[in-house]
């Protein structure tokens, strides 16, 4: 019974930890990069989430924001930083590009980076305002702290 | 304080590397002698202004071999608008130099218009010249505030991006979004301007060279920005015209060269503006063409919202431009141009134009093949960025790992211009 | 300016304010070194391919209702209103040159080849041209020879095919609609 209510109040703590600083990594690629990076600056200012260290290294990131059309050429390299983070990581798709390949149903762009990494938030948009990124952040601080667990355990990825 | 060292002269001759211009070779002494360490500046880098990769050689932290690797963002821009009719077609060319954005949308709608022969009314003309010009601070904006936080100045990039967001709201206030605003219509702008974009024009105006006067003194005489760019990334005169470069980077390799002055487009040759040259070939030359030029742009917007004419904002052309909601009602004709243009798009005349504008970049130029259809044959982008890269092995020939990442960031490329 | 004594020229175009000249593709080099060396271009801006399988395919467009040139389900598809001139080749290259000087002057440089005809590089003429040409094998095709590093550029090492040739599909996904089985 002590033990029951301790872990349910422990994995609580976690949520909340993990909520409060979920460092992204520089994944910028695209238009939505741009608007990526206007939302650290300060008028919508990310820092108040605890987010505005992006860090270089994946393996010392959390979360994964692929901002931009990603594209056949790219996607190797985005599947081998999403495989040098560490657990636990979650992946925002921020933007149509992103999301579903937007404008461009081409030869080269992949349709959706859901195709190749399990995404968590998917952000519309193109570019999303940064105050639409942040209602993404925070609709995933939302799930974090519900309990849901990050989307690869539930999901794999889109056909 | 500290005296900046003398700054290398320009040199002489020519620094292209051989045989491939672009490639820069290790050499062979070095080749052999196993010292060569080769670092891969991989796609993902918070350094590279996008998905760049660079594979290096160096010796200890000298650069000896460099060789770029681009096509990490290529979208297929142009064989989707050859999918589109021309009006659809329009909101591509935004997303190809996602920073300036509106010289792609401007120098597709101008070869379009060339084709078309069309006249456009000149509230347009003054409107897109201001809108391009604000386009252009803010490209400037996001390099200054992007280079400086490479080159260690992190607070430059909190300064810059807070005129950035200034200049998105006027583009929010005329365009209806923050970025890719596609406004230019073939004929003219989409929309008539709003009422209150002047007035706020006019206050971004009062305040941006004050800002730029404190983005000056941040950085200018700071002994570690001079150092860490001063007689970096030499490129001689030749050298860059032989590279074909343009904009800021030919500018600040003593090229008096500007479509802007030299053929004049839009309504550039009745406004006064200067064309910032220097001569010393290096990172802090290109630095001060960029600030220099971002005050030239606010006496533009400034003479521009001064002399803005009044009348029609889009041609009157009813077989391109779609007829007034209003006419629908009562003219017969005027709904069947609707009809027509709406559903089977506007025809272009058979024919090839090639159209340059001076972007924030440089020579932003677009090749338009039109079979007369209503749909492009061929649409050709000239990126200025793709041009940029290949001048890096030139750039970097004689540098340091950290003045690599100086000069890169003074090219000033963006990814999905070089790989469209 | 004259053009005149360009070696390999074939014909001199003149429309909508530019000048084309149509050159030999083997005198490719002549041509372009005369141009750079006697008439001072020396600044190339861009090489454009442009492929021209299927112009005029589709046809003058008929009145409304009838099948050649028109698909009513698909804006945008319909006719031409009158058959465009023939093109002598299947691809277009197009060099854009640019005279830098007090008087600017730009020009463009062109020649046609067929699939699998070898082109000459520019590259010792203009030193830009290393990347334009690499493009202009990579999308389309072009052979260029004597191009000191001719490799893909844009697409993955190991593609297939030269995406942006008219038979070339512009691939991508259909299009699904949620609620629909």
């Amino acid at each position: 019974m002590e033990q029951a209510v301790g872990l349910t109040t422990l994995e609580k703590a976690v949520a909340w930890a993990q909520t409060k600083s979920m460092w992204p990594d520089t994944f910028g690629l695209a238009c939505c990069a741009i608007e990526m990076m206007s939302t650290v600056t300060a008028r919508y200012d990310l820092a108040r989430f605890g987010m505005e260290a992006f860090r270089a290294s994946p393996r010392q990131a959390d979360l994964l924001i692929v901002s931009g059309r990603v594209v056949h050429k790219m996607a190797a390299p985005l599947r081998q930083i999403y495989d040098q983070m560490l657990e636990p990581k979650w992946v925002i798709a921020m933007g149509a590009c992103a999301s579903s390949g937007g404008m461009f149903n081409n030869y080269t762009t992949l349709q959706g980076v859901d195709k190749i990494v399990a995404v968590d938030v998917h952000v519309p948009g193109c570019p999303p305002r940064p105050e639409a990124l942040l209602e993404g952040i925070v609709r995933l601080h939302e799930k974090v702290l519900a309990g849901i667990p990050p989307a690869y355990e539930i999901r794999d990825v889109a056909s | 304080m500290a005296i900046a060292p003398e700054r290398p002269r320009i040199y002489g001759g020519t620094r292209i590397p051989a045989p491939i211009p672009t490639v820069l070779q290790v050499p062979r002494h070095l080749r052999d002698s196993d010292d060569i360490l080769t670092v891969n500046f991989g796609p993902n880098h918070p350094s590279t202004h996008g998905v760049l990769r660079l594979a290096v050689d160096l010796d200890g932290e000298r650069v000896v071999g460099l060789h770029a690797v681009i096509g990490y963002l290529h979208t297929g821009f142009e064989k989707s608008m050859e999918q589109k009719s021309w009006w659809k077609a329009i909101t591509y060319p935004a997303r190809i130099d996602y920073v300036s954005f509106q010289y792609n949308e401007l120098v597709f709608v101008l070869a379009i218009e060339k084709l078309l022969e069309i006249e456009v009314p000149p509230r347009a003309t003054w409107m897109r010249m201001l809108l391009c010009e604000l386009n252009r601070i803010h490209s400037h904006l996001v390099w200054l505030g992007t280079a400086a936080l490479e080159l260690g100045a992190i607070s430059m990039f909190w300064y810059c991006f807070r005129e950035r967001e200034r200049i998105l709201d006027l583009f929010e206030l005329v365009g209806g979004t923050r970025m890719h605003t596609r406004y230019f219509q073939a004929g003219g702008l989409a929309e008539e301007i709003p009422p209150g974009f002047f007035d706020e024009c006019a206050t971004f105006v009062e305040l941006m060279p004050k800002a730029i006067d404190d983005y000056e003194g941040v950085v200018d005489r700071s002994p570690i920005w001079l150092e860490r760019t001063q007689g970096v990334g030499l490129l001689s005169r030749d050298d860059a015209i032989a590279l074909g470069q343009s904009g800021p980077v030919l500018r600040a390799s003593g090229v008096q060269w500007d479509v802007r002055r030299a053929e004049p487009y839009l309504a550039y040759d009745r406004v006064d503006f200067r064309i910032p040259v220097y001569s010393g070939g290096d990172v802090y030359d290109r630095y001060r063409v960029r600030m220099d030029e971002m005050r030239e742009s606010v006496r533009i917007i400034d003479q521009a919202l001064r002399r803005m004419p009044g009348g029609p904002w889009i041609a009157g052309d009813r077989k391109v431009v779609l007829p007034p909601r209003e006419e629908l009602h009562t003219s017969m004709e005027s709904l069947i141009h609707h009809f027509k243009i709406v559903t089977e798009g506007y025809r272009v005349p058979e024919g090839e134009v090639y159209v340059a504008v001076e972007s924030a970049r440089g020579e932003m130029g677009c090749y338009v093949v039109s079979d007369g259809g209503p749909r492009a044959w061929r649409v050709k982008f000239r990126a200025p960025s793709f041009v940029a890269l290949e001048a890096t092995a030139t750039c970097v020939s004689n540098s340091l790992v950290a003045d690599m990442i100086a000069i890169l960031g003074s090219l000033d490329t963006v990814m999905g211009d070089c790989d469209r | 300016m004259t053009f005149k004594g360009i070696p390999g020229l074939v014909e001199i175009k003149e429309a909508y304010g530019e000048t084309t000249l149509l050159v030999d593709p083997a005198r490719l080099v002549e041509a372009a070194l005369h141009l750079r060396d006697e008439l001072g271009f020396n600044f190339l801006s861009d090489i454009a391919a442009t492929d021209y399988l299927g112009w005029g395919g589709k046809g003058v467009s008929g009145y409304m209702g009838t099948a050649t040139g028109r698909d009513l389900n698909r804006p945008s598809t319909s006719g031409l209103q009158k058959l465009p001139d023939l093109k002598p080749r299947r691809f277009s290259v197009s060099y854009h040159l640019l005279a830098l000087r007090d008087d600017p002057e730009r020009v463009r440089l062109q020649v046609w080849v067929d699939e699998d005809e070898p082109l000459p590089s520019v590259v010792s003429v203009w030193p830009t041209a290393d990347w334009h040409e690499r493009e202009a094998y990579d999308l389309m095709g072009i052979r260029i020879e004597g191009h000191p590093n001719l490799t893909r550029i844009l697409m993955d090492d190991d593609w297939e095919g030269h995406p942006l040739r008219k038979d070339y599909p512009i691939g991508g996904e259909p299009v699904r609609f949620s609620g629909e089985e």
